[in-house]
């Protein structure tokens, strides 16, 4: 055990650094890693951002040249989430054209399904994930939108909800069911589908914050060729389990590193409310810190058990936990700092805990970890 | 931050366990209080390992979990985790530490050791056998003395305390309390495997499954807070000052959040004097107040952070 890395690493750090000085659009600074999407869409920047990252090999540097990367190794990818972290910049303003399109197809696509990747990863094509829907939230296999094979392609129909960025996507990552309906996540298959395709309904869904993120999706009769089927059929369960699995040892810094944000922009309000003296304020921000820097401490204890193990169970407690602290610091920011604005915060944070699978989800996730038996 | 194991440390840490395994039982915790010199024959055997007291950090921490996790008694671990930063690492006499400010801690085995470092501040007295009184006894398998300084006394030499010195015993004594966590958390857990209500294991309903998720989040980062506090020790960097406070504190929540879990999910086999889980909440909750509050040491942090 020991605090820093190698002095390979910390070259690698030096050349990021040097990219970021260069490169990185003033927008994006201290923006925070995982920002909230504006009104009206991606902006300019966001897209030629992206664009840059991955021409130059920085979107996923673990990936070859060709994919937007440069071969990193596990440290190096760590070392490059710190420094993004550190800087507040987010990678991109939508990710799952990188963080779940490209991976699924790259395991799973045909030869001609994976000439589809460039473009999601650079964000020339923008896609959402169709996976939610009103009776499928936490119990995501029951999903029931339907698509019946006919001949040379398939026919869709059903509702999607909670579809993020689908207002201004071109391309849908779908989840169908395929298997009878009572087949849960054995007759479930991912199709792609062109937004453009008659039959498609895309109903902005106005928030609780008042701002419209995502969407309702409607399919009536959408025709979907056969060969847009990603792997086989009803084997869509296993493909969901695709996204950058070696990305997810690093991408708890992403986290961590909104929070730190968070907690920093705490103790500025606090100065600027003069409440900074106040023996609660003090005893709450360091109970605060002693938070963020903990499960910082934990999320690299992580990255040692998944180099070790090839998997760490630590990275299933940082979602709970980040999210839930999350909430717990905008809290703090509403006794700072009594306005409007920080009550905002307090009620933007609490999708947090809901979205990406619930706190309670994680919470049966994390006792099946434990090797409790199934849970009632 | 790197917290892979080297192959020594891991080997160290199957040592210790192995060792606390066999010649730590229960039941030697519980004859402790009446009879101290029961932990004698351990105390011999811990010695061997006496120098982790000048070694890195990170091993002291390793060994010092797993004694946690048995609660052992006697005199090796003041010696080697409290004491030995006050006195050069010199280790070949026993010795504890009694703290009079900017905290007070009462010396643990004080009565039993051959010196005792009084700190008060930033200066430290070394004294021979001192006088004092034996505290009344809440942790069964740690005796608390209360240390009579006498000023005048030929032996009292007063120097400058290490600036250093009590953040490494903060650390040691939080990586012993997160080894004592770790046992109430594992013990609790299995219980719940094993223990069955309503013809399924209890360990199955939601209710009990959520929190011990909960539990096993507070542990965790109890314990890599400690890890990288005892790192940034062994690397000498600036961040250990926060680290030690962040460890401290963190390890007490954690300790005092699953001692009242796992009594509660134990139910009243648990309230029994025969079970050993009181001897760890007696534990927990005396480790709590060793070498600063929670309070004191969110306090001291704020300090350094805001």
């Amino acid at each position: 055990m020991h605090l820093a890395w190698g002095p390979e690493e910390e070259a690698f750090r030096a050349e990021l650094r040097a990219f970021l000085e260069a490169n990185a659009p003033p927008e994006a600074v201290g923006r925070g890693m995982e920002p909230e999407l504006e009104e009206g869409g991606i902006p300019d920047w966001a897209r030629e951002w992206q664009a840059l990252l991955f021409d130059e090999g920085w979107l996923v540097p673990s990936y070859p040249p060709e994919l937007g990367g440069r071969n990193a190794t596990d440290v190096q990818t760590l070392v490059y989430f710190e420094e993004l972290a550190e800087w507040g910049i987010p990678r991109a303003l939508h990710f799952p054209g990188y963080a779940i399109v490209s991976p699924s197809l790259l395991e799973f696509g045909t030869e001609e399904q994976k000439k589809l990747v460039p473009a999601a990863m650079r964000g020339d094509t923008v896609w959402c994930i169709g996976m939610s829907e009103p009776g499928a939230g936490s119990d995501l296999a029951s999903m029931r939108t339907r698509a019946v094979l006919d001949g040379d392609h398939f026919v869709v129909n059903g509702q999607k909800v909670w579809t993020s960025y689908s207002m201004w996507s071109q391309m849908c990552f779908l989840y169908v069911r395929t298997g009878a309906p009572d087949s849960k996540q054995r007759g479930i298959s991912v199709l792609i589908v062109d937004m453009s395709t008659p039959g498609i309904d895309v109903r902005p869904l106005r928030q609780s914050t008042g701002g419209t993120d995502f969407a309702e999706v409607f399919f009536t009769d959408v025709v979907v060729p056969a060969e847009n089927l990603i792997g086989e059929m009803n084997d869509g369960w296993r493909v969901t389990m695709g996204s950058l699995a070696h990305e997810r040892a690093g991408l708890w810094v992403e986290w961590i590193g909104a929070l730190d944000h968070l907690f920093r922009r705490l103790v500025e309000q606090a100065r600027a409310r003069g409440v900074i003296d106040d023996p609660t304020v003090r005893r709450a921000l360091a109970a605060a810190y002693e938070e963020v820097a903990g499960l910082r401490a934990l999320g690299y204890k992580g990255f040692a058990t998944y180099e070790k193990a090839g998997a760490a169970p630590e990275h299933a407690l940082l979602k709970l936990a980040t999210s839930e602290l999350r909430k717990k610091l905008a809290q703090i920011g509403v006794e700072i700092d009594p306005t409007p604005e920080s009550r905002r915060e307090l009620l933007g944070s609490l999708s947090g805990t809901i979205g990406g699978g619930t706190s309670e989800i994680q919470r049966n996730a994390i006792a099946r970890i434990l090797g409790l038996p199934k849970g009632y | 931050m790197n917290f892979s194991l080297s192959p020594e440390q891991e080997m160290l840490r199957d040592t210790a366990r192995a060792l606390v395994r066999e010649h730590c039982p229960s039941s030697l915790v519980r004859a402790y209080l009446d009879d101290p010199s029961v932990a004698d024959p351990l105390d011999e055997r811990l010695q061997e390992f006496a120098e982790l007291a000048t070694g890195s950090a990170v091993d002291l921490c390793l060994f010092l979990e797993e004694l946690g996790a048995a609660l052992v008694p006697g005199t090796f671990v003041p010696t080697v985790a409290l004491f030995a930063p006050f006195a050069d690492g010199d280790v070949s006499r026993t010795g504890t530490i009694a703290v009079r400010s900017p905290f007070e801690t009462p010396a643990i085995e004080g009565d039993r050791v051959d010196l005792v470092a009084v700190i008060d501040g930033d200066q430290v007295q070394i004294l021979e056998r001192p006088d004092g009184e034996l505290l009344e006894p809440f942790d069964l398998s740690r005796r608390l003395y209360d240390v009579r300084v006498r000023p005048s006394a030929s032996n009292n030499r007063v120097t400058d305390a290490p600036k250093d010195g009590l953040e490494r015993a903060m650390v040691a004594l939080s990586a012993e309390l997160v080894g004592t966590t770790r046992w109430m958390f594992e013990t609790t857990l299995e219980y719940t495997k094993t223990r069955e209500q309503f013809d399924r294991p209890i360990g199955s309903f939601q209710a009990l499954q959520h929190r011990l998720a909960d539990m096993s989040l507070l542990y965790e980062r109890a314990w890599a807070s400690v890890y990288w506090a005892a790192m940034a020790i062994d690397a000498d960097d600036d961040e250990r000052h926060r680290a030690v406070h962040v460890a401290k504190s963190s390890a007490s929540e954690a300790a005092r959040h699953i001692a009242l879990e796992a009594m509660q999910m134990h139910g009243g086999i648990g309230f029994t004097w025969d079970h050993d889980l009181h001897l760890y909440i007696r534990r927990a909750f005396a480790s709590e107040e060793i070498l600063g509050t929670t309070a004191w040491h969110r306090d001291r942090l704020a300090e350094l952070i805001l």
